[in-house]
């Protein structure tokens, strides 16, 4: 080890030398060979070093960390984003929102340095309630469920086919008399469209049949509509069975 | 319930105190010319410590780099078959003339080790231009992060761009994310990310209920999509660095399929608030200011911007009786029908460039494939056949890379390509998973 680190030091010497020499070299054109004279250059102001760390690095929201930084050769150091000018070495807690890297920057007579530490702050993903109304079973013998039936379509139609017609006069004699009943009518289609464009689809097939029940009579104050698309099938098989059972208006109530 | 967000580690990317002037010698490239790409050889980085995890850690960076960079474009890597032999950790373990022999005839090569301990992990990672005469060296970087898999794939994910931005011609995508949504509970749909290669996903939302058709905001910092949660569906917008909700006012109506005006100021949506069907809408982008854009019986949905110029948007019709893929002035002025040749024409995406759209086209009644419109020469171009129904097109920001989703597999997953179709990848696994938005390059 030693005769390494010796071995490193005359060959540190020797370059050294190597490089006078050259340097002489070049001055071969001078008249007189004047020794050269004992200059010791002004020492090059050491560069600065700066360490930053988070401890720890990973907080739940809400939680704190510590930053601690040291720095060398250094006459002010600044740490972003938040902290500014800071002293050369020393700490602080942190409690970021979010993920964040902190920057810290030493400046000296020697340059700048910088270093930097992130923070990596766990937040809950959004919402873990689902604020959607349960869906209301009706099981009463005489309710909406029983007595209003839904209505197909044929492939990515929203016209009323006129068996369909009928279906829906039944419904509306019902509805009138029920005329306390509000409900919903959710527009389905197939997954064989796009998805896009079957909302669109799902949304035309349920504003279809609203407006045939409000040209019957039922007050278009007691209807929602909504679009699942290809959304919440109510069969989930690829046949033609399946399919022509999904392509429908639902209704479903919510009093 | 929480989760792991994204990055987590440090990081600290230092220029090697050896490295070579900054700029290298020219170097130049054919793949702007649209010829083969640059040929760079990728031997396998070198354990420089003893610590017991280096080995699964380097066998995660070489993995992944090998990855980016086959899958960047623009590059050819050479295959580690036809390399010299030895180990090739640092400078002088490299002999150029072994590279460029006509065996391997590497133009580059990407080389260097790691060291992991005491939870940290250091890679020193090179790239030499072998056929340069002087100042060889392209890169040398030290990048530092903690011990952990994440760690190891985002130094990777780091380097593989910095050699991509510099020598294919193009950008890197490495760093970018894939919003989409993954029905893993049947009928149970939430809004998810992943890195671009389909790692790291993690859920946004838990809400039990169902979400569509997510789309980032061209700062990438927010995420607006369709949600249930509230019954009818309307829009909402989340934020991608801290979940926090952002409010869009609801129009009333089933609202549906936001799309971010170029400069993030706006969104263009489909709603029914009017009644009968869905016409495409433009608000601000807290939903405020709303002007109806589309006058038209029958269904308006899917908007999508010119995102070069903010003055053009793309969107589905059924106005002809089917649907299909119109543009309008922003404004809503001057509809004109964008593929005439019939079928069912959907997900119109278009190209960061402004000067192609992607799209959905069901030619006859069977199944969707990816198409590319070229809006100067009018040509379409096929990229998917005979695999499932590939839908949903996204444009990668680097503009050479499109994912989608395939139902290939028997469930619905999500796919990358290339642009000529090649080197198609399969991202997700679990579930269903489906309307994949790629991001744009984070700040």
């Amino acid at each position: 080890m030693r005769l390494t680190h010796m071995k490193s030091v005359l060959l540190a010497l020797f370059l050294f030398g190597m490089l006078f020499l050259v340097g002489c070299g070049g001055k071969k054109t001078a008249a007189a060979p004047t020794p050269p004279p004992p200059v010791t250059p002004p020492p090059a102001a050491p560069a600065p070093a700066i360490t930053l760390r988070a401890e720890p690095a990973t907080i739940e929201r809400g939680g704190s960390t510590t930053l601690t930084w040291e720095a060398r050769n250094a006459g002010s150091v600044t740490i972003t984003p938040e902290l500014g000018t800071v002293s050369v070495t020393g700490n602080r807690a942190v409690t970021p929102g979010s993920s964040v890297t902190y920057t810290a920057t030493a400046t000296g007579p020697g340059g700048t340095a910088s270093d930097i530490a992130r923070v990596t702050v766990n937040v809950p993903a959004a919402s873990t309630t689902p604020v959607e109304p349960p869906r209301r079973p009706d099981v009463s013998s005489g309710g909406l469920a029983q007595n209003v039936s839904d209505v197909l379509f044929d492939y990515d139609k929203a016209d009323l086919r006129p068996e369909m017609v009928d279906v829906l006069k039944k419904n509306a004699s019902w509805l009138k008399t029920n005329a306390n009943v509000r409900f919903t009518i959710e527009g389905y289609c197939d997954d064989r469209g796009s998805e896009e464009y079957n909302l669109g689809l799902g949304d035309r097939r349920a504003n279809v049949v609203k407006e045939f029940l409000v040209a019957q009579g039922v007050a278009a104050n007691r209807i929602n509509t909504v679009s699942y698309g290809e959304e919440r099938p109510l069969c989930r098989e690829e046949t033609e069975e399946c399919f022509a059972k999904n392509r429908r208006a639902h209704f479903a109530q919510m009093n | 319930m929480t989760r792991k967000f994204t990055l987590l580690f440090l990081l600290i990317a230092v220029a090697l105190a050896v490295a070579a002037p900054k700029r290298a010698a020219q170097i130049r490239t054919g793949t702007n010319q649209g010829v083969i790409g640059v040929k760079i050889a990728v031997p396998e980085f070198q354990s420089a410590s003893s610590d017991p995890k280096t080995a699964a850690l380097l066998a995660i960076f070489n993995k992944v780099l090998w990855d980016d960079l086959d899958y960047a474009g623009g590059l050819t890597l050479v295959s580690r078959s036809l390399y010299p032999l030895g180990k090739f950790a640092g400078p002088g373990d490299i002999k150029p003339e072994a590279w460029t022999a006509p065996a391997v005839d590497a133009q580059f090569i990407a080389f260097g080790s790691i060291q992991a301990g005491n939870g940290s992990m250091s890679v020193e990672a090179r790239l030499w231009d072998l056929k340069a005469t002087q100042n060889r060296e392209a890169i040398g970087q030290r990048y530092k992060s903690d011990d952990t898999d994440e760690g190891a794939r985002f130094i990777a994910h780091k380097f593989a761009d910095a050699i991509v931005d510099l020598i294919s011609g193009g950008k890197g995508i490495a760093q970018t994310s894939i919003a989409y949504i993954s029905e893993r509970t049947p009928g149970v749909k939430e809004l998810y990310t992943m890195d671009y290669d389909g790692s790291s996903a993690h859920a946004l939302t838990a809400y039990k209920s169902t979400v569509l058709t997510p789309a980032w905001s061209p700062d990438g910092e927010k995420i607006a999509f369709t949600s249930y949660r509230r019954g009818i569906p309307d829009i909402e917008i989340l934020s991608r660095s801290d979940n926090r909700p952002y409010t869009f006012e609801r129009p009333g109506g089933t609202t549906t399929t936001p799309a971010w005006s170029p400069d993030g100021s706006k969104i263009a949506f489909a709603t029914s608030r009017d009644g009968s069907d869905m016409e495409i809408y433009v608000a601000d982008w807290n939903g405020k200011n709303l002007r109806r854009l589309t006058v038209s019986k029958g269904v308006d949905i899917s908007p999508v911007w010119n995102p070069r110029t903010g003055r053009e948007i793309a969107f589905t019709s059924d106005r002809s009786g089917s649907p299909q893929i119109y543009i309008m002035d922003a404004e809503g002025t001057n509809v004109r029908r964008l593929i005439e040749e019939g079928g069912h024409a959907v997900n119109a995406a278009w190209s960061p460039d402004g000067q192609r759209i992607a799209f959905a086209w069901q030619k006859a009644r069977s199944n969707f494939d990816i198409y590319i419109h070229d809006l100067t020469t009018g040509q379409n171009t096929q990229l998917t056949s005979d695999a499932g129904s590939n839908e949903k097109p996204t444009w990668a920001p680097d503009g050479r890379h499109i994912a989608f989703e395939s139902s290939r597999t028997g469930t619905k997953q999500i796919f990358s390509m290339i642009l000529d179709g090649t080197k198609i990848r399969q991202l997700t696994n679990a579930g269903n998973n489906t309307g994949p938005a790629w991001s744009g390059f984070f700040k």
